[in-house]
């Protein structure tokens, strides 16, 4: 009997502030040690490892160190890009690890009659087949699946896993039906495994011709709502997998390296000063020490400005009290008199590509590849290599220069810049 | 005005509502035959044959002795002398169209006496101009058995807002008229169309359909129980179900429905999980419970194996299908053409599947009138085959339904329905009233003919010979939006469907 | 009456139509040669196919108004043309011209005169001349029995001149062996009648075209008092011809009728047989070949199943030449009109009602 462990969307370097980033570590290298306390053969990461693909150098540091000990431990790591650790336009950190012989990406392909035939990578102690699609932004790895060679992948004998960084739209949850998916019909069937990504809710899901479809969701909180989700309650971790010819068992390991507390409260019917106070004081009879506390503020506000409630001082003052961490999402506060743009998503990436999905009608350009889907992929593109922050060493016009070149890639102008 | 023209025959006689005409010799005038007469320099008429009979100068038991010699074999020395001049073909027709200054109207007057008419040409009908926005392809216009070049289009707000009814009979072409017309919609990506496909033979699974579009991937989405790569599965967890989605569609008493109601309240969306587990309620009977259980397991395919609930067939979902609803509804109402497989469903299973994302789609655009925001959505169509299984009296009696709603006043909300049915005799007055276009095609039962016709837009009271007649392909049109009732014929869908170019992106790079 | 009335009728009857004795062709006229009737003197029509027209004319003619002393008639006379069962169009008109006939008193005695108006001014010259339709109202060849004829008798002859004009007219438009089949016998009656048939008779041969008529009845009897139609018919019979046959009857030689006259079965399922004539001398320079033309051409033409044996080319004649009770209406309505407008309404009436009590008596029997 062997063992593997899925895991996904463990977006290491997702958070920049030192306690959330040193949980974020502390789950991970939970979840590694967990693997070798189980002498599981193998582990596969189904995307999102890193949340960027250049990230924090420090954050590699102390997770190269962990994979060491894995890879000490004879249990390698396959690995499949995510939408966020790959970078179309230069190396990327999963790159580099690769090429190390720390994890190995599982993901070949090769262009035959216009198909794009995988193959498999062969776990050498297990016999297991592994073979998995990477993500792209924005969901544009559909293109792949469209000319996949799917009959070559059913017709392989053995056990055989089909890892993916995608949301499954007969799987997705009724809140994220904005969210872009793929249909199942574009994997391959009869795979015993299929291990899934990107969709940070864990779920166990079965369709015809598709046994076991497994979602771990993050391990730690990825990022935006979750941190809410996981403080209410939802379990974090991976999955364990046991399995001869056939999975003979599956079981969730849950990670939790935190208590967490979730508080909700409403405005609506009060004014800025009086919902101010009266928030105050609920915080007040709330026991937040040593606790990652998050707290929702929502309803509509008869009077004053939504600014009016300090959470700076909200947030100083939960410190105060030894608070491990605190969160404030205010996404559903708003105030009569004062109304801002309302943008639906609720955190940061989705409101960002709502709003390039919402407006990119609106650009006037001749090119239409700089339109619709496309636009918004490169706008999204150019936006990720802009938020890089200057590397250590690196001088401001060494980083000027490379976000322009990463710019010009990303528009595929490079050559023609620089034949000039 | 065409010059040189050839003559098809003569007014000879007859009153508005019957002109006779004599056919020149060889001219074979058919049933359905468009025939122009010159009114004066400007205008024409339009005639339609409606009636042939034969016309002979020769009494009657002349030319019955003289069949009689003829059979019985002592016709040797026997023909009939000047036979093209006395015995000829009458046709009855009716005038559809006064056409002046390229404007079509309702023609008042008879035909000059004793002109002659000729076959109807392209440039007679130059008045079918395409309209300019968002038009839906029904086909070509037809004089008889033959196709003129000029297409019939009808503006697809009017379409699709205002209800359809195909009438037709097993084998006269309605699937092929169905794809044309969907395949026209898909041009536009104006027109939410949800297609109920019980026979799996609108998407073009291993055949030529409408995934071949070149608009397919944006305007498209189809779903499947059996989805071919790229499709969507159909399936649908049973949390998202509504009581009101089995309205009309699972035979339910006062104390069921009641049952139900009080299950929901209770349960909320895991109210269908509770009834089929036989959790107990206060204010239930034992007795009603059990009935629920079955009804439930019966029509969603669910039973019960070590105290969860499974679901047996491969529609409806415990974990899977969450936001199929939604997704199928926002796709509607993004002007999408959704075809849903029913073809592996039970017919109470489709209706279902129906129904839910009918009560979907017709309740958020009834809110969305309220909030002043309907105007700027595409009209959402729904097109159901069998229609009397929904919408017949019977069916109503038992009571009312989505598909019955939608039909009394779905076009307040713009949603409209393409009902499809062999049984139109059974649908009630009322709801046929308000199918305000229909495409008739060939039906060769009188007491159906005689339903289409009492409720049609255009007075068709002679058409019933046409009807009888019409052959595969072959259709009638009428609807508030034409003249009068336009003969078509609907072209094979082969012949106007194309292949798309195979997806070959050589920049492709997967890593 | 009783059945056994009629079978008495009958029986009797039956006894006094004796065939045992068919008899010869019986004529009073001397100048008219019977043939015996011989089982050997039938002559098969074979059919010999030639390019050879056939030409029908007849006429028709209805009373608009009339009086004891005036009449008023539409007249007609119409040609068709016939090849090989086809309608050959050739151009001439249908002839249609009013006549009014009216009694005028001089020399102490009635007379009958006659002025034809043309419907068109085209037909004015297919009219005969009015005074050759003018009679004495004595005269024999118009009188009833012993009777002064009827006003509308003499106004009908009119059409029946017109006929002879109209076909030796029309004779341009056929060519040389075609045929020209008169309705009726070549037989003239009326006084003048025969310069009209002369005229016909020489133009025809001047034209080489064959000058025939063909009755519809006929009263030819024989010397055991049988028709002679239906002695030759019996006689067909008893020798069981089962096709097409003609039989010479008699030779005319008179002027005013100069003919051979036939008894022809013009197709095998018809029984009747007709009184057919041929211009004697055109009839005597024909060989078999071509009198078989001739009737070959005729029997091509009466295969119609509305009247087998009787050529088509009559019935068509007829139907063109005739004046229908409806036009009847029509035009009498159109000569009252011109009658009121002229403002003798008055006066017409009184003469029309002199002879008016027989309509008004049959309505009352209606």
């Amino acid at each position: 009997m062997f063992k593997f462990a899925h895991m996904s969307d463990i977006h290491l370097g997702a958070h920049r502030e030192p306690v959330l980033q040193k949980l974020e570590l502390d789950a991970f290298t939970s979840a590694m040690n967990r693997c070798v306390e189980l002498k599981v053969n193998f582990i596969l990461i189904s995307g999102d490892f890193f949340h960027v693909g250049i990230p924090d150098l420090g954050v590699v540091n102390e997770a190269l160190r962990k994979m060491l000990d894995v890879q000490k431990a004879g249990i390698p790591i396959y690995v499949i890009y995510g939408s966020h650790d790959y970078t179309p336009t230069a190396t990327s950190v999963i790159d580099i690890l690769d090429t190390a012989g720390v994890i190995m990406k599982i993901v070949n392909w090769r262009m035959i009659g216009g198909k794009v035939k995988l193959d498999f990578v062969t776990d050498s102690k297990t016999g297991a087949k592994l073979a998995g699609i990477s993500a792209r932004k924005m969901g544009l790895e559909s293109k792949y699946y469209e000319v996949l060679d799917k009959e070559s992948l059913e017709h392989e004998d053995g056990f055989k896993i089909f890892a993916f960084h995608s949301g499954l739209a007969e799987f997705k949850p009724a809140y994220l039906s904005e969210m872009e998916t793929l249909p199942i019909s574009y994997l391959p069937k009869g795979f015993d495994y299929y291990a899934g990504g990107h969709i940070h809710e864990r779920g166990e899901f079965k369709l015809p011709g598709y046994d076991r479809v497994v979602f771990p969701g993050p391990l730690f909180t990825g990022y935006g709502r979750d941190l809410e989700v996981t403080v209410k309650g939802a379990k974090r971790g991976f999955y364990i997998v046991t399995f001869d010819d056939k999975i003979r068992h599956v079981e969730f390991s849950e990670i939790r390296n935190f208590e967490g507390l979730f508080y909700e409260y409403d405005v609506s019917g009060l004014n800025s000063l009086q919902a101010a106070k009266e928030f105050q004081q609920k915080l007040d009879s709330l026991e937040v020490k040593g606790k990652i506390l998050v707290l929702k503020i929502k309803g509509e506000l008869l009077g004053g400005k939504t600014s009016d409630l300090n959470f700076s001082e909200v947030k100083a003052k939960m410190m105060e009290r030894e608070a491990l961490y605190v969160h404030i999402n205010r996404s559903g506060l708003s105030s009569k008199e004062y109304s801002a743009n309302i943008v639906v998503g609720e955190d940061v990436s989705t409101v960002e590509s709502n709003l390039l999905k919402e407006n990119i009608g609106s650009v006037r350009v001749s090119q239409n590849t700089l339109k619709g889907e496309n636009g918004v992929s490169i706008a999204s593109e150019l936006l990720k290599i802009l938020r890089q922050e200057t590397k250590i060493n690196e001088s401001k016009k060494e980083h000027k220069q490379r976000m322009v070149e990463e710019g010009l890639e990303t528009l595929g102008l490079k050559e023609m810049f620089e034949a000039k | 005005m065409p010059g040189n023209f050839e003559v098809a025959g003569q007014v000879v006689g007859g009153k508005v509502a019957s002109i006779m005409i004599r056919e020149k010799s060889g001219k074979n005038i058919e049933l359905g035959d468009l025939l122009v007469v010159e009114d004066d320099n400007s205008s024409y008429l339009i005639l339609k044959v409606f009636d042939l009979g034969y016309g002979s100068q020769i009494p009657q038991s002349a030319r019955e002795l003289a069949a009689g010699l003829k059979l019985e074999g002592y016709s040797a020395g026997i023909e009939f002398m000047d036979p093209a001049l006395r015995n000829y073909t009458l046709a009855c027709v009716k005038a559809i169209a006064r056409v002046s200054n390229g404007v079509a109207r309702i023609p008042k007057v008879l035909p000059p006496f004793f002109t002659s008419v000729r076959y109807a040409t392209k440039a007679d009908l130059s008045f079918f101009a395409e309209p300019s926005k968002n038009p839906v392809y029904l086909g070509k216009v037809r004089s008889g058995s033959k196709v003129l070049d000029v297409d019939v289009y009808l503006d697809g707000e009017n379409f699709f807002t205002h209800h359809v009814l195909i009438p037709a009979t097993t084998g006269r072409g309605k699937s092929n008229l169905v794809k044309v017309l969907l395949w026209s919609a898909l041009d536009h990506g104006k027109f939410g169309i949800l297609v109920l496909d019980p026979h799996d033979e609108y998407y073009g699974r291993n055949d030529l359909g409408l995934k071949d579009h070149q608009s397919a991937r944006k305007n498209l989405t189809y779903y499947s129980s059996n989805p071919p790569t790229g499709a969507n599965t159909l399936v649908v967890n049973l949390r998202t179900l509504e009581p009101e989605h089995f309205d009309g569609i699972v035979t339910l008493t006062k104390p069921q429905e009641e049952s139900i109601s009080l299950y929901h309240d209770s349960f909320k969306e895991d109210w269908i999980e509770n009834i089929v587990l036989g959790t107990h309620l206060e204010g239930v009977d034992k007795r009603t419970l059990q009935v629920l259980r079955r009804k439930l397991r019966t029509s969603l395919g669910v039973s019960v194996k070590n105290g969860a609930i499974v679901c047996d067939s491969d529609v409806f979902s415990t974990t899977a299908g969450a936001s199929t609803l939604t997704d199928v509804v926002n796709a509607l109402e993004d002007g999408k053409i959704v075809v849903v497989d029913t073809s592996r469903l039970s017919d109470e299973a489709e209706l279902l599947i129906g129904s839910i994302i009918t009560n979907k789609i017709f309740y958020r655009y009834r809110e969305l009138k309220g909030k002043g925001t309907l105007k700027d959505k595409p009209p959402v169509s729904i097109i159901i085959e069998e229609a009397p299984r929904v919408l017949s009296a019977e069916k109503i009696e038992q009571g009312e339904n989505i598909y019955s709603t939608i039909a009394r006043e779905g076009r307040k909300f713009r949603v409209g329905l393409i009902a499809i049915t062999q049984l139109t005799s059974v649908i009630p007055r009322m709801i046929l009233t308000n199918m305000n276009t229909k495409i008739i095609l060939g039906n060769e039962m009188a007491t159906e003919r005689r339903a289409i016709v009492d409720s049609a837009a255009q007075d068709l009271s002679d058409e019933d010979r046409n009807i009888s007649s019409l052959d595969k392909g072959e259709a009638i049109v009428s609807s508030i939006f034409t003249k009068f009732a336009i003969p078509i014929y609907t072209p094979l869908f082969e012949n106007i469907a194309s292949r798309k170019d195979v997806f070959n992106d050589d920049n492709m790079i997967l890593t | 009456m009783s059945l056994d009335a009629a079978r008495r009728l009958v029986e009797g009857l039956d006894l006094c139509i004796n065939e045992d004795d068919l008899g010869y062709p019986h004529f009073n006229d001397p100048t008219v040669h019977p043939f015996p009737l011989a089982k050997d003197g039938f002559r098969i029509v074979r059919d010999v196919k030639s390019g050879r027209k056939v030409a029908f004319v007849d006429g028709g003619n209805q009373e608009l108004i009339g009086a004891p002393n005036f009449s008023v008639q539409l007249n007609r006379v119409y040609m068709g043309v016939w090849s090989n069962k086809s309608r050959v169009s050739v151009g001439m008109p249908r002839v249609e011209f009013f006549s009014a006939t009216f009694s005028s008193f001089r020399n102490d005695k009635i007379f009958f005169e006659t002025f034809l108006v043309p419907g068109s001014s085209e037909f004015e010259r297919y009219l005969p001349e009015g005074k050759d339709v003018s009679f004495d109202s004595f005269d024999r060849s118009i009188m009833k029995g012993n009777q002064r004829a009827d006003i509308d008798t003499v106004a009908s002859i009119a059409r029946r001149f017109a006929e002879w004009r109209f076909a030796s007219l029309a004779l341009k438009h056929l060519s040389k062996g075609d045929i020209l089949v008169m309705d009726g016998t070549l037989q003239t009656g009326y006084t003048k009648e025969v310069n009209y048939l002369r005229n016909l008779s020489a133009a025809a041969k001047d034209r080489g075209i064959i000058l025939t008529g063909l009755s519809k009845t006929s009263a030819l009897f024989t010397t055991t008092g049988l028709s002679l139609l239906g002695a030759v018919s019996k006689l067909a019979e008893d020798i069981k011809i089962s096709q097409e046959w003609y039989y010479p009857v008699a030779e005319s030689v008179s002027e005013d009728h100069n003919v051979m006259i036939l008894a022809v079965k013009l197709n095998r399922i018809s029984e009747r047989v007709y009184r057919y004539e041929i211009q004697r001398e055109q009839f005597n320079s024909l060989n078999e070949l071509q009198i078989n033309e001739v009737l070959t051409a005729l029997v091509q033409n009466s295969c119609d199943p509305t009247f087998p044996g009787y050529p088509y080319g009559l019935i068509d004649a007829d139907a063109f030449a005739r004046v229908s009770f409806d036009e009847i209406e029509y035009y009498r309505g159109i000569i009252i009109s011109q009658i009121s407008a002229l403002g003798k309404l008055g006066k017409f009436n009184r003469h029309i009602r002199a002879i008016d009590a027989h309509s008004i008596l049959n309505m009352l029997i209606e």
